[in-house]
Order: C-alpha cells, then structure tokens, then sequence
C-alpha cells in the first residue's frame, strides 16, 4: 500500500507509517459491508418525482383543476397548494427486464434501469431549500451536523493514501443553496471534511506551489522541513510522527491528485460514452468519469453536484419546469447512465453505492403557470450498485405525486440504508459531542430493507 | 462579593432602607445575609450603613444594631425622614425596592410534580451538584502546588518564556520579555497587556460559538454584532468580574436598563446561527430553533450541561428532565431580538446625511447600468413572450382593465414567467457594452468601499410584554404540544424550581443570578475548569461542556473545587485564577505531550515573525483575500462578482484573526484545515487533526508565501541566527548550523529557509 519514500524521511515517520492510526487510515467495518465506497449524484434545487420516475395519469385527467379539498392544506415555500394540477409535459414509458417507467426526460438513464432500485416515498422536514439540504446530508434541518461523507470515512477511514477519502465537486457556476456545511465535518475532525477536487492541473486547493517554485526548490525544502522535524521531535511521540508524515503525504499527492484527474489516457470510446465530447454534457460527464477514476483509486466517498449559483443553472424549476427539467436532464443525463454502464463493465459497480437524489420533489399544483414549488412530502431518490437489488421499485405516493402513502421514509432512513449497505451499524457510528453520543441517524433510522439484493 | 455588596447599598436612597436579606439578593448573594453585616464593618463615610435593617415580619423592618451604634442608627434614619416606631420600620412605606428584585418580585407558589422530584431526588448525590468543598491548604505553600504537584522537570526558561507568551497572549514573546526579572513579573505583565483579552476574546467566542454572520443560505453579515465580539475582548482586558460578565450576559438589559455596555453584551443569546429565508415560513418552528440556540447557549456556555437531550425526553443520563428544558425555554419565553440604537439623535442624523450621500453617490452609476441593460431586458421579455403557452399569451393580450379574476391571476403569472435572471438578461448584451456595464459595475463597486458606517446600535436581546406559554414539545416538535410549563430552574438543582413569577419580565435577570449566586455548585466549578483547560491543554473535567455523568470525572476533585471556592471568594477574578495557575510548578514542567498551535495562535504567530502584523485593535470584522475556489463556493443566485470586498488599507488584511469576518459558509482554508471550530454549536476545545491538507496549506497558500517573503527578507545578516531568534528565540545548534548550511551550499534561499521554519514542529507546537 504505502511504500516509504527516500529523502528526508525520519524513521520515526515510517514506522508510524505502518501504524497509520492517527490519520483516518482503513478500519473495519462492523459487518460484511456490499459496499465499499459511495457516489452521491445530487440533484441541487430539487427535480420533479412525478416529471421523472413517478407517473402520475391523474395529473393529466384532473389538469387545471384544484387538488380535491380532502388532500387538506398544502403549504409549499411560495405556494399554497389552491393552484391547479399541473400534467407532467412528458411521457412515461416501461423500461428493461422490470419494465420500470421512465420520463422521456431520460433517453439513457432509462437503459439502465435494471441496475436500478427507485424509493419513492422519501419525506423530509422543511420546504427550504437549505435546511432540507442538510437533513439529507447531515441528518439535521440544522446546519453544522457531520455530513454522510465525513461520518463514512470517520467510520471506515481512507483506502487511499494519495488522495483526499472524501472529494466533493460542486457546480462549476456556483455552490448550492447550502454551501460548504453539506459537505462539512460539524464537530468531527477536520481531517473528515469533504475535499474540493477540480479537473486541471491544480485539482485540489494548495496543491501546488506557486508559479516558478520549480520541482526541486520544493523538494529541497521539503527536505529541510522534514530534517528540522525529526530534530524536534522525540521518539515515539506519534502525533509529531504524523505531521512529519502529512508532509509526505501531501508531497505524494502533488503527482497522485493530478495523475487522477488526468483523463489523457481513457479511450475514446470512454469519452464519448461520459459525453465529454459534446458541449452540453462536457462538464458533469467529466465529473462522473473524476468520479469513476476516484473510485478507482480507493476514493471513499465522492460527492457530486449537478446544479448551483444562478436559478437558471439549479433544478429549481417554480417557472418554465418543461425547459428547466429539459436543460438539467440534458446536462446530466447521458453522463449519468455512462457512470452507470462504466462502473458496471468494469466491475466497479459491485462495490460502488450509487445513489441519486435531491433535498425534496415538487408539488403537482403549478407556480407561475407552468412551474411548481417545492415538496418535501414525497419524493423519489433512487440507488445503484453495491448491495442494490436492481430493476425495483418501492414506496408509492398518492394518486397526485403529493404526499407518500403507505411506507414512507424519512431521512434516517435513508442514512440507516447507506450506512448498512457499508457494513456500518448505525447505533455504533457515534462520537461524543458536548456530552451527547451523536449520530448520523441520530435516534436511529429503519435501513429500507428492500433495498437490498 | 464585599465591594459587590456595598454597591448596592449605595444605591438605596435617603428616606428608604432595605433589609439585610433584600441586598444580599439583590447583589446576587440569596441567603448572604450575614456577609451583607460583615461588608458594613468598613469606614467609608459615603457608605449609608443606616439604611440596611434587619427584617420583623412580612412588612416589618426592625433595627438590629445595639448600644451606640442603634442609636446613631435611628437617628441617622430619622434624619433622612424615615420613621422609626421603636427600633421599628414600615417597610411598606420606606422599603427600598431594588430593580432586580422588583424584576422578580410577585412569587408564585410553584408546584413540585413529586414524580418528578423522586426522578432527580436520589441523583441530587452526583459530585458535580454539590457544593465544592475547599482543601485546607498550608500557609506559604502555592495552593496549586499543593494540590498538583508537578511531575516533570521545570521547562527551561527562555522556552517558559515562549510558551507562556503563546498561551496568555496568543502571540509569540517579545525580546523584553527575557529580561523581566522574576517569572512571577512576567505573568502580571502578560496579564495585564491588551492582548490577553484578545486571545480570551477568541477562546470565550468559542464557547458561544460566535459568527459574524447568519449562517445558512442568505448567511448575511449581521450588522454590528462585532460590537459583542469587542465587548467580550475588553471585560478580559478589564478583569470584569465573572459574575457580572455572565450577569450582563444573560440579562444585561434587564439588570442594567439604560446601559448601552451590558446591552451590548446580550448578543450573546443571539450569538449562534439562525435562519433567515424568505417565503412561506412556520413562524412557530422558527421561533422555537430560536429557543433551542439560546438554551444551548445558556446550558452549554454557562452551566456546563447539556440540556440538548431533554429538549426530546428526559435525559438518559443525567437528572435532567424535559420539563426542566422547557422550563428554561419558558425563562426566555418574552425574549425577543431587536436591534437597539445607542447613538444620539445628532449622531443618528449625521449617519443618514452620510447614508444619503454615499446613496446619492451610487445612484447614477446604478441608473446608468439599468439603462443599459433595460433594451436587452425587454428584447428578453419580447422573446419570452412568443414562447409562452398560447393561454398566457391571450392573457398578456387582454386589456388589463377588463380582467377577470381567474384573467388577473393568469396574468400575473405570465408576467412571472417572463422574469429573466440577472444572467439571462447579460447573455443578451453585445460584448462591447458588456465589457461597458462591466466598468460601471467596478466604478459601483469601488465606491462602496467608502459606505459609511451606520449609526452605533447594540444587536441585542430585549424582553417583550407577553411572554408566550411554553409547552414540553412531543420529540421537541411544536406542532406536538404537551403540558405547559411555567419559567424554573432544573429540579436537581433547585428543589423550589427557583420560584419565578409570572411576569413575562425579569426572568433572565433571576436565572443569572441564580447562575452567579455564588452557592450553584456548577458555574464556578465550569469557569475555573475552562480556565485550568486553557492554560493546560486539558481540563480537570475533560469535558469542559459537560459536568454530566456522561462526561468525564475530575481528574482532581480538590484542585476543581479549592479553584471554584477561590474563584468565588476573589470577586470572581479570571486573573486571579489565571495568575494562580500560570505561576504553578504543573504548568511551568516540561510537557509529556506537546500542544499544537490552534488555528488563531498560528496565524497570528506567523504573522508576528514575518512582521507583518498589525496589532490595531477592535471594530468591524476584516476581510481578507479568499482563494478563487473558496470564492466560487459563497451560495449567490444573484451576479456575483463583488461577494468579498477586501478592505481599501491593505494592512487592515494583517490583522489578529480574531477581528477576521467569520462568516459561517465561507471558511478560510488554512484556519479550517486547522480545525477552527465551525461555529455552529459550543466548542469548548479545539481538536487537533492531521492530514496532507494541513501541510499543503502550510507550504503553498499565498498567504504563506507572502509571509515566508516577509520573514526571508528580515533575515539579514547571520540569516540562520536571525531566522532561529525570530521564529524559535534560541540560537541554533550546531547540528541545525550545519543543516541550514548543506541547504544554503544546495542553493536554498532566505524566503524558503523562512518557509520551511515556519513548518516546524517546534515552531507549530507550543514549548
């Protein structure tokens, strides 16, 4: 795994080296996991269940009239659910061996179906934008809680020595609504923060010295740094062992983080399956090939974002949904299912929880006449991959898309699913936070057993 | 407590008295009755000792003193127009009503659920709820010494000098500090520099985890919140009391109307974040997330409990229950908050003349911008137009006039739909003109810079009328209300729920009393195990935020409490236990494990060695420059190209980073990566992590760079002295001579030799 390098290299460092406790390094998992790392493609603004995976005929039928009065109040951010039913613009059709059915939002996506388990019945607890980011990422409306991703790698460490075990790539026109906290480490150690990673030369912040400090300059004061610190500190003394090592570390990552989002060297085919060809779907394709090569590489936890800064670059359609969802999907959907297909011939797939989702879904009344609002009592989110039984399809909502009926799934439940799929028991991921066990789930979510193969 | 006492005293006024028992509340010390006697045992011709009585009855105020001392007494008072029937006193008609008693005055009885009281009876036994007993400790003898003896050999002392420089001020030590000729001078003169309340300033603002800003999506700057962020620095500098810092705190607006300092210091219930979005909202939900960050602050910050858990149920662990939570949400029941003007009405006139200009400034530039844009605005809207749906377009078509109201709410809706984005109107524009409007934009933005500062206003807290009821909430959800709850104190800590009135005012003041009366077994014992932690690394309760039984047990039970008792008896004096501490044998060992640099101390230290920084203090939070990729990441749906304006004096970007604009979603890297507390929850101790990040910011930022410019080029002269003097203030080894030698032959230079002493363990860790 970790070989020691030469020059200035203190033996104290290399022998904490092959101790590596201090610096999240590999753990075990408290069970067989199905799962050993995960992509999170999040949908920022919040795309439409019942425009995507969710057929809803009623809406069509009942079009331009009010939700019956026996659906009760209906509070969304902007409105008050007394506009009309507003029909899906596009067609559903019957995908795959499953015969799921698929928006024609999804030209790709929906070959891939097979692969793919829909819970539709998630709910969550705001209406706001920011808030139900964080209860999907933390677990909390609050900000400042843990994300999933720094809970993950502070259960199950880092597989990667050379590169960061939790990367995170945003929109490149803008963060979303809940900025930085959704990939936040709250009370953890820093260390389990989520990474900014870019394509490009530089992919990570700081990597790089500045223009004209060749490779040499560096490397002789590194060398310094390095000869200075096995002087200063004593033997045996692990946390001066672990900074002396970081600086190795970060050395290393100078060729190894570039060299990762280096895609010089895939194939053709490669690329035009991801869609780094064409214009539209450029940039999420290379994002999902950084993911595939992070995952490669022992990546832990890959955090993506399709939407963020302006309106019109979120999912966030309250005006014009048919032109939104349409430039979204356009953007996003080839890229998607080339993930999907790339991950699987490669048998990546196995081990790599794929999951897709957003903060809530949208309300089947319309806003502004042919937008609608947001709708955080049922919505749709879909997972892939390891340990996922494919081709199903569980939870349902009313005949509208409106609330979830019958099993409905909350937010730890959704965590309780993710972590067990890792091999992590919710009730023992905890850390001892101003005098309270915290959790991920906190008092405990059901994993959706369904889900499971 | 003495002074404390007599202050209050002083303020009964001629004609009027007050028992011994009334002052000694009043002054914070319920059932100090006795100490209230002994304080009247000095000369101090301005004090009114006449006017304090004992007490006969439910209206009744008797005169207590015999002998000579009775006489003069009844004389005194009858001279002031008091009259004495006897040694006698209607204290219905000269009865002194002090503000903070009249604040809780008209008691209740309260009711005592037995069930709940035989849940809490039995745990009353648990250490931290009793009362701290105080070890004997031999004259002459340095109590901590005593008490913790130290264990390790005396750390030499030019390194002492470093460490404690670091620790009191949060800065590296000056050349003076060598030569000052006892250790013991040293701490008073640290003590007493300005910069100690700084680095105070930065570790209390921790613990109430305050932010410049909002935090979630808007996260807007809060509007002269700074001013608490100062308040806090100058009590450190000034050695205010504890009991008052807390009380001022809590309920400076109740306990001290009309003084703009203690007002300014209730921002401390609005220090954590809070979510500020427009639409649709759930008023209740709000007010209640409101609640819950002022009862973590309070619990946390001041008492050391965490009362989080009971917000749901009674807590697993502790003898805390959920009544006794939203008891203390039903003590901030009528806490509002409100930002109050201090300036004068003068003042206030000048901000808006100079509002108004600086408006009057930007206003053609904005109107120039608006026009250029308004063409392609309408060109959008034209388009916009023949896409819409043909119902839309009908409706757009109609004669506003003659609309129906099914027509008008269409109608609106249509114009909704032609409402572009700020940069689907800046497609539109031809480059020339963008390149135009651009200029204009930067010309606006330049003279913004010069906006000038709005009149002095206090972000405060204040009680309103009404106080709302409070209800235990069902798993902390509003909508799931449960039985009420009047205002109280924890049952484990007060059997009587602390007898609160109905009145929706002066419930803070009472609770912060009763936090300083001097007898709860908890503040004091909090405070000095924060101070211990501070200048230890680790406190004598590990965890500085909990003295539950789910937290750690003192590791030195009869150093916390003879710390806590002295606290008290000193007038709770911060210095005094600072001084105390810091003169110990235990703190002045060598360390068994050495201690990182927080983010804070590091910045500032690299500042200082590079040079570079400015010491000024106070005022509006600084920004500094921000990488491009932490730029992109400020949340923005309007343009955004001036979202971090950088201060037009480019040394106010060198100041201490406790004046740095701390905004909640934009963290500065190198501080985060050094684990600077996220400021959303109390953070009693900073951790410290590791990683590669560390190192890449340590090595490669620009501001390292700048800096390790900066010191590379003091190092004239003998570079490797001078570069171990500034940085380490020691000469170098003969070893580290001849390393620094082999890196100099192999063509190293000052500004990387800098950088790489910057990097080192030992300049990072504290000695």
């Amino acid at each position: 795994m970790l070989r020691a390098s030469a020059g200035g290299f203190g033996a104290v460092a290399a022998e904490w080296l092959m101790q590596r406790e201090a610096m999240a390094a590999a753990k075990a998992p408290h069970f067989a996991p199905k799962a050993k790392s995960v992509i999170f493609l999040f949908m920022v603004g919040a795309p439409s269940s019942m425009d995507t995976f969710d057929p809803k005929p009623a809406l069509k039928k009942f079009e331009g009239q009010p939700l019956p009065p026996s659906f009760g109040k209906v509070g969304g951010q902007f409105t008050d659910g007394s506009n009309p039913l507003l029909a899906s613009p596009w067609e559903f059709k019957r995908y795959g061996k499953s015969g799921l059915p698929v928006s024609g939002l999804f030209p790709h996506l929906s070959e891939c179906v097979d692969d793919i388990c829909f819970v539709k019945s998630f709910y969550t607890e705001s209406i706001v934008h920011a808030p139900a980011m964080y209860q999907v990422h933390t677990g909390r409306i609050l900000m400042g809680w843990p994300s999933m991703g720094s809970w993950v790698t502070y259960g199950l460490g880092s597989e990667s020595d050379n590169l960061p075990s939790y990367v995170v790539m945003p929109q490149p026109e803008g963060t979303p609504e809940g900025g930085t906290p959704c990939w936040g480490s709250g009370f953890l150690p820093a260390v389990h923060q989520g990474t900014l990673l870019r394509s490009g030369p530089s992919p990570i912040l700081h990597l790089k010295p500045p223009a004209g400090v060749t490779p040499e300059r560096q490397r002789r004061t590194l060398d310094l740094i390095q000869k200075m610190n096995a002087v200063d500190s004593a033997p045996g003394d692990n946390e001066m062992a672990a900074r002396i090592a970081s600086y190795e570390l970060a050395f290393k990552m100078q060729t190894s983080a570039p060299e990762a989002v280096d895609i010089s060297k895939e194939p053709e085919h490669i690329r035009k399956l991801y869609g780094i060809d064409r214009k539209t779907t450029y940039d999420f394709g290379m994002r999902c090939l950084l993911a595939r090569r992070m995952v490669e590489r022992g990546v832990r936890f890959v955090q993506l974002y399709s939407g963020g800064g302006p309106v019109s670059m979120q999912w966030d359609a309250h005006s014009h949904l048919k032109a939104n969802h349409e430039k979204m999907c356009g953007l996003t959907d080839q890229p998607v299912a080339a993930l999907l297909k790339d991950l699987k011939q490669r048998g990546l797939l196995d081990t790599t929880l794929v999951i897709w989702g957003s903060e809530f879904g949208r309300l089947p009344t319309s806003e502004s006449g042919n937008g609608r609002d947001h709708n955080p009592h049922g919505y749709t989110m879909w997972f892939a991959g390891g340990g996922v039984k494919g081709g199903r399809s569980l939870g349902e909502t009313d005949e509208f898309g409106l609330r979830g009926v019958g099993e409905r799934y909350h937010m730890r439940d959704f965590h309780a699913t993710i972590l067990e799929l890792l091999g992590m028991d919710q009730n023992k991921l905890w850390y001892l936070h101003n005098g309270r066990q915290e959790k991920l789930t906190d008092f405990g979510g059901t994993a959706i057993r369904g889900v499971f193969t | 407590m003495f002074d404390e006492i007599r202050k209050f005293v002083k303020k009964i006024p001629k004609g009027k008295v007050a028992t011994y028992g009334q002052v000694a509340e009043a002054a914070g010390f319920p059932r100090g009755s006795r100490q209230v006697a002994w304080s009247l045992k000095v000369f101090d011709p301005k004090l009114p000792w006449q006017r304090v009585i004992g007490k006969a009855g439910a209206h009744r105020g008797k005169i207590l003193l015999r002998g000579v001392s009775g006489v003069e007494q009844v004389q005194r008072l009858s001279a002031e127009g008091v009259a004495v029937n006897g040694i006698y006193v209607d204290m219905r008609r000269y009865g002194h009503i002090f503000l903070t008693l009249l604040l809780c005055s008209s008691m209740v009885g309260v009711e005592v659920d037995p069930k709940e009281e035989a849940l809490v009876a039995k745990r009353r036994a648990y250490w931290a709820f009793q009362q701290p007993v105080r070890t004997r400790v031999p004259n002459g003898v340095h109590p901590v010494d005593f008490l913790e003896p130290a264990k390790q050999p005396a750390l030499p002392a030019r390194s002492l000098v470093r460490r404690v420089a670091l620790d009191v001020t949060g800065l590296p030590p000056e050349p003076w500090m060598f030569t000052v000729g006892s250790y013991k001078d040293l701490v008073d003169r640290l003590l007493a520099s300005p910069r100690y309340g700084e680095r105070w300033g930065a570790k209390w603002l921790d613990i109430v985890r305050y932010a410049d800003t909002n935090g979630f999506e808007l996260d807007v700057e809060r509007e002269q919140s700074w001013r608490y962020r100062d308040y806090v620095i100058r009590a450190f500098n000034g050695n205010k009391p504890y009991r008052d810092f807390v009380r001022e705190q809590l309920a400076g607006d109740e306990l001290y109307p009309g003084n703009a300092e203690a007002l300014i210091a209730t921002g401390f219930l609005r220090a954590g974040p809070r979510h500020v979005v427009g639409g649709n909202q759930d008023q209740e939900q709000n007010r209640q997330e409101d609640l819950i960050e002022m009862t973590h602050g309070v619990s946390t910050a001041l008492l050391g409990m965490t009362m989080g858990c009971a917000r749901c149920h009674n807590h697993k662990f502790d003898p805390i229950l959920q009544t006794d939570y939203y008891r203390l949400q039903a003590v901030l029941a009528a806490t509002q908050f409100r930002e109050v003007q201090l300036a004068d009405g003068d003042a206030m006139v000048r901000a808006e003349r100079a509002k108004a200009e600086h408006m009057a400034r930007l206003k053609p530039i904005n109107d120039a911008v608006k026009e250029l844009e308004k063409p392609y605005l309408e060109q959008f809207k034209r388009e916009k137009r023949k896409e819409l749906e043909p119902q839309f377009q009908a409706v757009l078509d109609l004669d506003k006039s003659t609309l129906n109201e099914e027509q008008k709410r269409m109608r609106k809706e249509a114009e909704r739909q032609l409402n572009p984005t700020w940069d689907e109107v800046v497609a539109l524009i031809p480059p020339d003109l963008k390149a135009k409007r651009t200029a204009l934009r930067k010309q606006l933005h330049a003279i913004e810079l010069d906006a000038p500062d709005e009149a002095e206003q206090a972000f405060a807290a204040y009680t309103v009328n009404e106080a709302a009821e409070t209800h235990v909430l069902k798993v902390g959800d509003p909508k799931y209300k449960q039985q009420r709850v009047d205002a109280g104190l924890p049952l484990v800590l007060a059997p009587d729920l602390g007898n609160f009135s109905q009145e929706a005012r002066g419930r803070r003041a009472k609770l912060a009393n009763w936090i300083v009366s001097g007898t709860h077994p908890l503040t004091a014992r909090v405070m000095v195990n924060r101070i211990w932690q501070f200048r230890m690394g680790r406190g004598i309760v590990a965890t500085m935020n909990d003295f539950g039984t789910l937290g750690a047990r003192p590791t030195n039970v009869k150093l916390l409490d003879w710390l806590a008792t002295e606290f008290v008896g000193s007038g709770w004096d911060v210095k005094h236990i600072d001084r105390l501490i810091l003169t110990s044998a235990a703190y002045r060992q060598q360390a068994s494990q050495r201690r990182r640099m927080d983010a804070d101390m590091l910045r500032d230290s690299i500042l200082a060695t590079s040079g570079m920084l400015n010491s000024k203090m106070y005022g509006r939070p600084v920004k500094t420059p921000i990488e491009p990729e932490v730029y992109d990441l400020i949340f923005m749906e309007g343009e955004p190209d001036n979202l971090w304006p950088l201060p037009k004096d480019r040394s106010e970007m060198y100041r201490r980073s406790v004046y740095l604009l701390n905004k909640r979603t934009v963290r500065l890297p190198l501080m985060a990566n050094f684990d600077q507390p996220d400021t959303m929850s109390s953070c009693p101790d900073r951790s410290t992590s590791t990683s590669p990040l560390q190192s890449l910011s340590l090595t490669n930022s620009d501001f390292i760079q700048e800096q390790a410019k900066a010191f590379g080029a003091r190092l004239t002269g003998d570079a490797v002295a001078k570069a171990y003097r500034l940085a380490l203030f020691r000469e170098p080894t003969a070893v580290e001579r001849e390393t620094a030698r082999e890196f100099f032959k192999k063509g190293g230079t000052a500004e990387d030799f800098a950088l790489a002493m910057l990097n080192r363990n030992d300049f990072i860790y504290i000695p």
